[in-house]
Formats: C-alpha cells, structure tokens, sequence
C-alpha cells in the first residue's frame, strides 16, 4: 500500500516523521535505522547563534510522560549548515529545519538563511517553546505577536514550505491557527509541549531547575489529538499532529483527528526505531480499518 | 544496539539490593566497564523513560552481562521481580567507561551502594595486571556491603566504612579514603569513584588535593541515554558549556565537570 503523503509540497515517503527535539539532526538515530526509512524528521531548533541552554536538572519523569526543560540547546545556523546539511545531503528522507530567535528580526534572518539551504525540505517555526525566557511561547501565546512573527517570516520564504508549530498554553489554539494561515504559513505543528511542574516534596523545590518545564509523552495525547481536531475545523493548511504517539493505533488517530501526517517525539527515546516500526505497521491497519490510503482518512472523524 | 536479553538469573544481594544475569540474542560485543545500558522496565508506558544502569560483570564478548540493581521506585520495583527466562529488553552498551593507564601502578577505587557494579570486573581485571588496588567500600550499614567478597577474592585490598559503625571504619568512605591517603607511604596514582554525587564531589576534592588524577561516574537523570534527548548535561568547569553524560560521559576526569 503506498502511504505516502504531501505535506504542502513535502514529499514525505510516510506519515511518521521525527519531531523537533527528540530527534537531534537526525544523525543521531543511524546507529539504530536507515534514516531513509522514514517520512522525515524536524532538526532541533536551531537558532543563529549557538545555545548552551538551560541549568541541570532539565529533565523528569512524569506518569505516562515527561517534563523536559533543555532550553533550546543547539548547534547554531553556521554548524548546522556546514557539519550536518552535507551528511543529510545523501540521505533520502525530508528534512524539515526547526528554528526559533529571540526578536522577529532573529526569525526572518533564520528563515531566509534556511530557505536558501539545498537540501532543507521545510521550515518549522517555533513559536512555541515553554522553556526560554525571550522568543519560543513568547511569541507564540500573543495573537499579534504571531501574526507579525509569520508574516515577516513569510516574506522572505519563497522557496520552500513555512509551517509554524503551536503552542498548547493558550486558550483558544484554533484562534491562533487562522491566525498562521491567514499570515501565510502552509501549514501547522500541533501541539509543542504543555508547561508542567513536579515539586521535589524532600527539598520543597521544583524538580526542573527552571521550576517548569515542558510536558510531552503520551499523558498529554488526548490533549494534542483534541486541539488538532480544532486546527481542523479551522484552517485548511496541513496539520502535523503531534503528542505522545507510540502506537499505529496513534497515528491513525491523529489523521482521523485531520493531521495530514505526525510526529513522534518523546517515544523516540525509550523506543528509538519507532518511527520506521510504525511507518511498517500503518498499511496493515489501514487494511484492517478498510481505507486505501493515509489521506483518505485525514479527518474522518469529522465527517457524517 | 537494540536487544532483546533473557534473565539467566536474580539473584538478591542484600536488603533492597539485587543482582540481574542476562544473556543477550546476540553477543553485545566488547565492554569497557563504566559504560550503560538503558533497561526498559515494562512494555507499557508508565514507567515510561528506561533506567540507564551500569554494567557490571560481563563475559569478554558481551554473550551475558550482569546489573547490580537498588529497589528504588516502580521501575526498579517491576525488575526485581523478574525471574529467569523472563524477558527483558535493552539498548547499549552507551558511553565511556573508565581509563586507566598502563603506568598508573597504583589504583584508589571508591565505591558507594550499586556504585560498585563498573569495578565488579575492572578491580579483578587491574589486579591481575599487577596492580596495586584498594578498593574503598561505604554503606550505610554492615548489611548494605555490596561485593567484599568479590573484591578480597580479586586481590584487591579491601577497606571498609559503614555510616552506622556496625563494620569497618565508623564514619563515611570519604572520611576513611582521607585517612588512607594520609596513612599511604606513596598516594596512589589514579583514583576512581562511582556512587551518589555527594560521594564523588568529595572523593574528588580530596583527590585533587593530593595531586591523584581521578575519574567520576555521573549519574544525571537521563531519558535516552544516546544523545537525543540533552537532558543528562554536566556543566564544564569553568565555562558556559554542557556536555552530554551519555556520550562523553558517563565517566569523566573529576576536573573537567562539575559533580
């Protein structure tokens, strides 16, 4: 069965594609797959300059989760390009650059640098991060500062899909998503993490030495699969559905849900050759629920 | 990479401590000790993360691998009951273990609760290459001593620290590794250290004051233990700077992070 999707023009082999943060550049799974088993993967958020991000502890485990606050940890634009790109070169998978700045200036600079990569397949804006005190949620919980941040980032992408990857901490996220497509965006990440905190009751302080952190794994799956259901509804632009996935049971519920395709995020670490273990999985359950494709089942729970 | 192993055995150690056999479907190839593997303790996802736990003894080729385990929440809860011919699955062996070289004659090894699993070969291993070994071993109590025998068997001298006075030195093993290295004709050149943080921070203090090179294990919370998730970072000394336990580490030159 042929389960291969268009994503805005993103040509992904399949639906199941690594989620910004989990996957590093990717480069990081070989020792585990052949990376062109999968759809794609979206890079850790890059930004110009690198990060070393946050204080330790980052990192704790949550019931059916965990929370995560690494503070957007990164190589920068310049590694990136010069000691990754040409390694993924050679690879045959779609790789989606994630990135983020501190200022709408930092994101167009990034967006045009990135839009000018061979090799680059589309970019991720996130708007979205939890974990840093300027830029990421910063951005992306304001109306208007999202609608500023997509639309100048709009105007310098002219090569390859722009999709803006949404922040959970908001109230009405379907707001936000008609906000993306009506700057421009082609298409929507949902959800980055949910802000969360554990209390260390000995020491009667946060576990995370940031105090919050990022939630993710599949303790917040009926979460995501409800606000994709909500993007839906609202906008026409593809959607990446993303939150705890580690089923095919999973995936097929988010593109019921209206993802055109999913990301795998937290599963990666405790499973690391899950994606191309689903990827395998998909047709038969497809078979077994009676649809053809991926894309026919996009939104079935939807519809009458 | 990815194994999947049999429980050979299970073998309880002391109170609330145990000692897991595995044999993985293939051999894993060559260990150096020091290095992990990342254990998943359910097939369900609470627990979710897998616990990254140190190798302990092991045949050369990796055919069967030994876990020195401390019952400590769920995961470890649901691990102590396995039985052999269970199944178990598991990734690595990850990271860098412990380096000691040719010329150091003489080796100070600290170890404190299950932080005695990486020197369960590597002690009997520097002994038999005619080295002078002390191994230094703290527990709260008499009955938490992990591996006397074991070591005594290697070769290695033995000192013992219980916090309770009920064997050995009375006191804490950093106190009793202070006396040693003010007792000690010669200081040893090379000391390595694996147990809780507050352990090695002064193992290393101390080491440092006297001039011995020595070698931390860091045990930062972890959640893939590959290098994806960068949530295990130790702080370099002295710089804006992490590094990633998993893949630089887990054992490190006590000057290079901070503990």
């Amino acid at each position: 069965m042929d389960i291969s999707v268009d994503f805005s023009g993103i040509k992904l082999k399949n639906p199941v594609v690594g989620a910004s943060g989990t996957f590093g550049y990717g480069l990081t799974y070989e020792k585990f797959f052949d990376l062109s088993l999968i759809g794609g993967f979206c890079t850790k958020g890059l930004s110009l300059q690198s990060r070393a991000g946050n204080p330790i502890p980052r990192i704790c485990e949550t019931p059916s989760g965990m929370l995560n606050a690494i503070g957007l940890q990164n190589v920068g634009l310049d590694k990136f390009t010069s000691k990754k790109m040409p390694k993924l070169r050679k690879i045959d998978t779609a790789v989606i650059a994630n990135f983020f700045g501190e200022t709408v200036e930092e994101y167009t600079e990034l967006a045009a640098k990135l839009d000018a990569i061979d090799g680059v397949h589309g970019l991720e804006m996130n708007i979205s991060c939890p974990n840093v005190e300027k830029g990421g949620a910063a951005f992306g919980t304001d109306i208007k500062t999202t609608e500023a941040v997509v639309k100048a980032c709009r105007s310098v992408v002219k090569n390859k899909p722009l999709i803006v990857k949404l922040s959970p901490n908001v109230t009405d996220i379907s707001e936000f998503a008609r906000v993306c497509e009506a700057s421009g965006a082609d298409g929507l990440s949902v959800i980055n993490t949910l802000v969360g905190m554990v209390i260390d009751i000995t020491k009667r302080k946060p576990v995370l030495a940031n105090g919050a952190g990022g939630l993710s794994g599949p303790a917040i799956r009926p979460v995501a699969v409800r606000m994709v259901w909500q993007c839906y509804k609202a906008v026409k632009i593809p959607i990446f559905g993303i939150g705890g996935i580690a089923s095919a049971r999973d995936v097929v519920e988010f593109i019921m849900a209206g993802a055109t395709a999913v990301q795998v995020g937290t599963m990666n670490f405790v499973s690391p050759g899950i994606i191309p273990q689903l990827a395998e999985e998909l047709p038969e359950l497809l078979r077994r629920l009676g649809a053809d494709s991926v894309t026919e089942l996009v939104g079935a729970a939807h519809r009458d | 990479m990815t194994m999947q192993c049999a429980v050979i055995s299970n073998r309880p150690l002391t109170e609330g401590f145990f000692h897991l056999s595995l044999a993985p479907e293939e051999p894993m190839g060559a260990i150096t000790p020091g290095q992990f593997v990342m254990i998943r303790c359910c097939d369900f996802t609470d627990p979710l993360l897998r616990r990254p736990m140190s190798v302990a003894d092991f045949e050369p080729d990796g055919s069967r691998f030994g876990l020195i385990v401390q019952t400590a929440g769920r995961g470890t809860g649901m691990l102590s009951h396995l039985v052999e011919g269970d199944r178990l699955d598991v990734i690595g062996p990850f990271g860098q273990g412990y380096n000691v070289p040719q010329e150091a004659k003489s080796v100070m090894i600290v170890a404190g609760g299950t932080g005695v699993a990486p020197f369960m070969t590597l002690a009997p291993t520097l002994a038999a290459g005619g080295k002078n070994v002390h191994v230094l071993l703290g527990a709260r109590t008499k009955g938490h001593l992990l591996m006397e025998e074991r070591f005594l068997h290697a070769g290695a001298q033995v000192h013992v620290a219980t916090e309770d006075g009920s064997k050995g030195f009375d006191g804490l093993v950093t106190e009793l590794m202070g006396k040693q290295l003010d007792h000690m004709d010669e200081p040893p050149d090379l000391a390595l250290a694996c147990g809780p943080a507050g352990m090695m921070r002064a193992v290393a203090t101390l080491a440092e004051h006297s001039n011995i090179p020595c070698q931390v294990s860091l045990e930062n919370s972890m959640a893939c233990g590959f290098g994806a998730c960068l949530g295990c970072v130790a702080h370099v000394r002295g710089e804006e700077r992490y590094v990633t336990v998993c893949r630089k580490g887990p054992v490190f030159d006590s000057r290079e992070v901070e503990i």
